[in-house]
């Protein structure tokens, strides 16, 4: 990601580039790029979305601010021109600088593409009327954004965040120069004014020269220290113009209301989102629906966790920015939920299972009763009394009839009351996943009543006792783990019989205990 | 507006800042019951500010006056407040379902109000004595952030929950939210004040912070009282003394320090805090007493394992419903009556966030039933005629097991009875050990049950 960022040749898929994932293009100076630092030139009045745009005749390119060389203009084009500027052609709702900007445009980008003479002007919407369909366009889009546009409170203010965000990047990108090395020109470029004027001017027109479109001075948002572009300007000439192509366009067309996805890749790897989601690389629900089926087939197979939990992190992100919540959702989730669980990676199931609770709440199906009872075991892990009793406030009696939440409010009480003849009984009887989860405890719960018994019991018992009581498989385990936690010296053999020395056992079980309640690792994430 | 000017002036000559406070007060006293609608009525938006500015900064009928910039301070205070009341009016006759809407804009409004206050303080145009607005102002703002957020949770529905996707109790919350933060400020404001202390704003502190752990705990975030303990900890050497502030903030706020202590299970502590409440607490306060005892009575079963005598909970029917089942139920140690009782006052013990402390009541109820068989069997027969009696210290497993399975569905397993047993000597609620070979328990001869007698 710090490369995408950093690489001076990171330049974002062009619009209309579909399932590019990452941002690591080799490309040259590209036309359809430098459109937008036409765009931002002008007082946005609409522009969102042109990689929605429906294509258009021609590919429109940037005009250059500079005086062209006289052209000859061809007839059809002088007719094209007369014709956007007739009073009986004029949309009342399109204020004319924006139809001039739009007819300037796309008779420069004619011009650049050597097209002047191919393109059939004659039949070409005026420039009016292009702009007309693109509203429409949009409109369209926005009657797509689900019914809660408003609420999508980021919407109406994306575009302008959208620029923040660019302008930041942009910032920043000089800022890191800044303070990773001191070039011996930029000093002499900030202390001798003079000079400075001059390279200015000499970087103008080699601009000029090389059809670099408008310089980013020109344009208004930028906010940027005089001596921050000159040293911009300085940095293009050295790299040969493409650093300000990067610079502009460094992140998508700003977008409004929830993202609508467009990427048709069933597999996406993770990406943390830094600025705003781009539908080129967001997957629609019906993509997601057969990547959530072709993960299950990769689970079954190939079992491999941090493929798995990567991919099912992007589909996740995809629904929130997205925002499709429906039973679809609460089903990532909980197949995210249930993988994190048998991997142990308590740091991703907790996040799924905050989000499944918003969820659950919209009664949106699934399987709450199976996970509220996850969540009650997870809180006797985590030790969280106060989540506990919210829990226990928000059940419903006939939830605490279901099965599963039962055993859960159960094992509780059964813990509360340092009942682990009952606990252990439970453990070995526990309904679908939640045996994941006390694994998690069972070690401390073990330790707990290993002490209570030493403590109780004297002089001795057999080991197959401690076997039973506290769920082991075998004596073997059982020894095993009174092994582990230097309790070698207790177990004796007695006629025929290992026999575990309570009385003997002090404070060994205690102290492990009070250590293992101490480091209750709530992240847990691997 | 007349009369909430010359209270103004009366008040401010007096140095009277409760008084002062009243003629900020969003209500109607009972007095005069037309109060608010008057004085929105006296005046309009478009003369208000004008109106105001005479009255208190150019009336020379009176002997009155403020220099021209705390002056102006009032006059934006007491327009933000008639812009309050014309709010209030409005939320007063608004339907149901633009009940959200309208409270708030009261919101609003207060918050307004709130901050000219505030920077009326800072540009040190205030003096301390005037701190009651602050409580007024702030008691105020959280009842506005409440009706406001009651406002939400019935109109906007599936609208706001969509849109989270992070906190749902958050969006539930979230003018309540926006008053806890403006309360943060009004504590800053008075915890950060270098005036010395005759005449500092620290003396509402205590005030301000009952405001703020009352806010907390509504919230669900009772963890961020925490921040308050120890900011008022690390300024503690600069504070007036605990005993000069006045009785009721100190009683409230002795009473939320140890539910705070409560709720992390630090019992100990818990119980001192309250007791100090309970003591300080006004004989007739009723309510708050009963509050109090809540907790402090889940306290006590813990520390000292003892139980609130009839005379202690007569005045209180709510906490006698609450306590009384429980507690005959430990003292004749009858397990599935203490289940049973547990489980009809769950709903509100839950509410009450003390059912996973009375559950821990078991185990005393538990080690009473246990008692009572250590006593009913009596005494070992004496080797010697005049020697003291001892009572039978080694009791059978099995005689312990049949008391537990008394009134229970089925018989309890020789191992569970064991473990139970084993529970109780480890938490010293019982002296002896559990020879498991013999089926025998053999329990201590001095002091079986400590601090029973036996």
């Amino acid at each position: 990601m710090f490369n995408a960022m950093a690489s001076p040749w990171a330049i974002p898929p062009p619009p209309g580039t579909q399932g590019q994932y990452g941002y690591q293009q080799s490309v040259p100076a590209y036309h359809p790029v430098q459109v937008r630092q036409t765009f931002n030139q002008q007082p946005l009045s609409y522009a969102p979305m042109t990689t929605q745009q429906a294509p258009q005749a021609p590919q429109p390119a940037a005009e250059a601010p500079s005086q062209r060389k006289k052209i000859e203009w061809p007839q059809p084009v002088r007719n094209y021109v007369q014709r956007s500027f007739d009073p009986s052609n004029l949309i009342a709702d399109i204020p004319r600088p924006e139809m001039e900007a739009r007819l300037k445009q796309t008779i420069s980008a004619a011009t650049d593409s050597n097209s002047l003479h191919t393109i059939d002007w004659d039949n070409l919407p005026l420039p009016q009327v292009m702009i007309q369909q693109e509203r429409a366009q949009n409109a369209l889009l926005w009657r797509q954004e689900s019914v809660d546009l408003h609420l999508a409170g980021s919407g109406s203010v994306n575009s302008a965040r959208d620029m923040t965000s660019r302008k930041r990047k942009s910032q920043d990108v000089g800022r890191d120069e800044d303070s990773s090395s001191t070039p011996p020109w930029r000093t002499t470029n900030n202390r001798n004014g003079f000079e400075d004027r001059v390279t200015f001017q000499a970087t103008n027109e080699r601009l000029d020269r090389r059809q670099q479109p408008s310089s980013p001075d020109d344009s208004p948002q930028r906010n940027i220290s005089k001596f921050q572009k000159n040293l911009e300007k300085r940095q293009r000439r050295f790299d040969g113009g493409y650093k300000s192509s990067y610079q502009a366009s460094a992140s998508p067309e700003p977008t409004s209301g929830p993202v609508v996805g467009t990427c048709q890749n069933l597999e996406k790897k993770y990406f943390r989102l830094t600025s705003a989601p781009i539908p080129s690389q967001v997957r629609p629900e019906p993509i997601l629906r057969q990547t959530l089926e072709l993960l299950k087939k990769k689970w079954k197979k190939e079992g491999n966790y941090s493929y798995i939990c990567d991919q099912f992190k992007s589909m996740r992100q995809d629904l929130t920015v997205q925002r499709i919540k429906n039973e679809f959702t609460v089903t990532v989730y909980e197949i995210h939920a249930r993988i994190a669980l048998e991997k142990g990676d308590l740091g991703e199931y907790n996040q799924c299972q905050t989000q499944l609770r918003a969820l659950y709440a919209q009664n949106l199906g699934g399987n709450p009763v199976e996970f509220k009872a996850y969540r009650i075991l997870y809180f006797i892990h985590t030790c969280n009394r106060t989540a506990l009793n919210d829990v226990m406030a928000d059940l419903t009696p006939a939830e605490k009839e279901e099965k599963a939440i039962k055993h859960a409010l159960d094992v509780r009480s059964s813990l509360a009351l340092g009942n682990y003849h009952r606990f252990f009984r439970l453990y070995l009887d526990t309904p679908n996943m939640g045996a994941y989860l006390m694994d998690m405890f069972i070690v401390r719960e073990r330790l707990a009543a290993l002490s209570n018994i030493c403590k109780a019991y004297k002089p001795d018992v057999k080991l197959r006792f401690i076997t039973e009581e506290l769920g082991f498989e075998s004596d073997g385990d059982a020894a095993q783990f009174i092994f582990d936690h230097n309790g070698q010296d207790l177990l004796v053999e007695q006629s025929d019989e290992l026999r575990l020395l309570t009385g003997k056992a002090g404070s060994i079980f205690d102290s492990a205990k009070k250590d293992a309640f101490s480091t209750v690792d709530i992240k847990g994430q691997i | 507006m007349d009369q909430v000017f010359d209270e103004f002036k009366d008040a401010y000559e007096r140095g009277d800042g409760y008084g002062l406070a009243m003629t900020l007060s969003p209500i109607n006293p009972p007095s005069q019951p037309d109060r608010l609608y008057t004085f929105f009525r006296s005046t309009n938006a478009a003369s208000a500010i004008q109106d105001f500015k005479y009255r208190i900064l150019y009336d020379n009928s009176t002997s009155f006056k403020l220099s021209r910039d705390e002056g102006n301070c009032w006059v934006d205070i007491y327009f933000a407040y008639w812009k309050t009341v014309g709010e209030i009016l409005s939320a007063g006759n608004a339907t149901k379902a633009n009940s959200k809407a309208a409270w708030t804009k009261v919101y609003e409004a207060w918050k307004e109000l709130t901050n000219h206050l505030v920077r009326g303080y800072n540009s040190g145009y205030f003096e301390a004595w005037t701190v009651p607005c602050l409580y007024v102002v702030g008691k105020y703002i959280r009842i506005f952030a409440i009706k406001a957020d009651e406002g939400a949770v019935n109109n906007t529905g599936s609208a706001t929950s969509f849109q989270d996707d992070l906190n749902p109790e958050a969006e539930q919350n979230e003018t309540l939210e926006d008053a806890a933060r403006q309360l943060n400020r009004l504590f800053q404001l008075c915890l950060g004040d270098r005036a010395p202390l005759e005449e500092s704003r620290k003396w509402g502190i205590y005030n301000i912070i009952n405001l703020l752990f009352k806010t907390y705990f509504k919230l669900n975030s009772v963890s961020l009282s925490k921040n308050i303990l120890n900011a008022i900890q690390v300024y503690r050497g600069d504070m007036p003394s605990f005993d000069a502030f006045p009785m009721a903030h100190r009683v409230t706020y002795k009473y939320y320090v140890g539910v705070i202590y409560f709720l992390e299970e630090e019992y100990a502590e818990a119980e001192k805090h309250l007791t100090e409440a309970w003591q300080l607490c006004h004989k007739d306060a009723t309510r708050n007493r009963e509050l109090i005892l809540t907790y402090l009575i889940p306290c006590h079963l813990i520390t000292t394992h003892t139980l609130p005598t009839a005379s202690l909970l007569a005045p209180y029917p709510r906490l006698q419903n609450l306590f009384l089942p429980l507690s005959r139920c430990i003292k004749r140690g009858d397990l599935p009556g203490f289940d049973a009782a547990l489980v009809a006052g769950e709903e509100e013990f839950v509410k009450r966030r003390i059912y996973l402390t009375l559950e821990r009541g078991r185990d005393i109820a538990l080690r009473n039933l246990l008692r009572k068989v250590f006593i009913a069997g009596g005494f070992e027969e004496p080797k010697e005629p005049n020697a003291p009696r001892v009572r039978r210290t080694r009791i059978p497993v099995a005689e312990f097991g049949a008391a537990l399975s008394m009134g229970a569905k089925e018989t309890m397993d020789t191992d569970e009875v064991e473990c139970l047993l084993a529970n109780m000597i480890y938490k010293n609620l019982m002296k002896g050990y559990i020879a498991r070979d013999r089926g025998m328990v053999v329990l201590s001869k001095a002091g079986a049950f400590p601090g029973t007698g036996v």
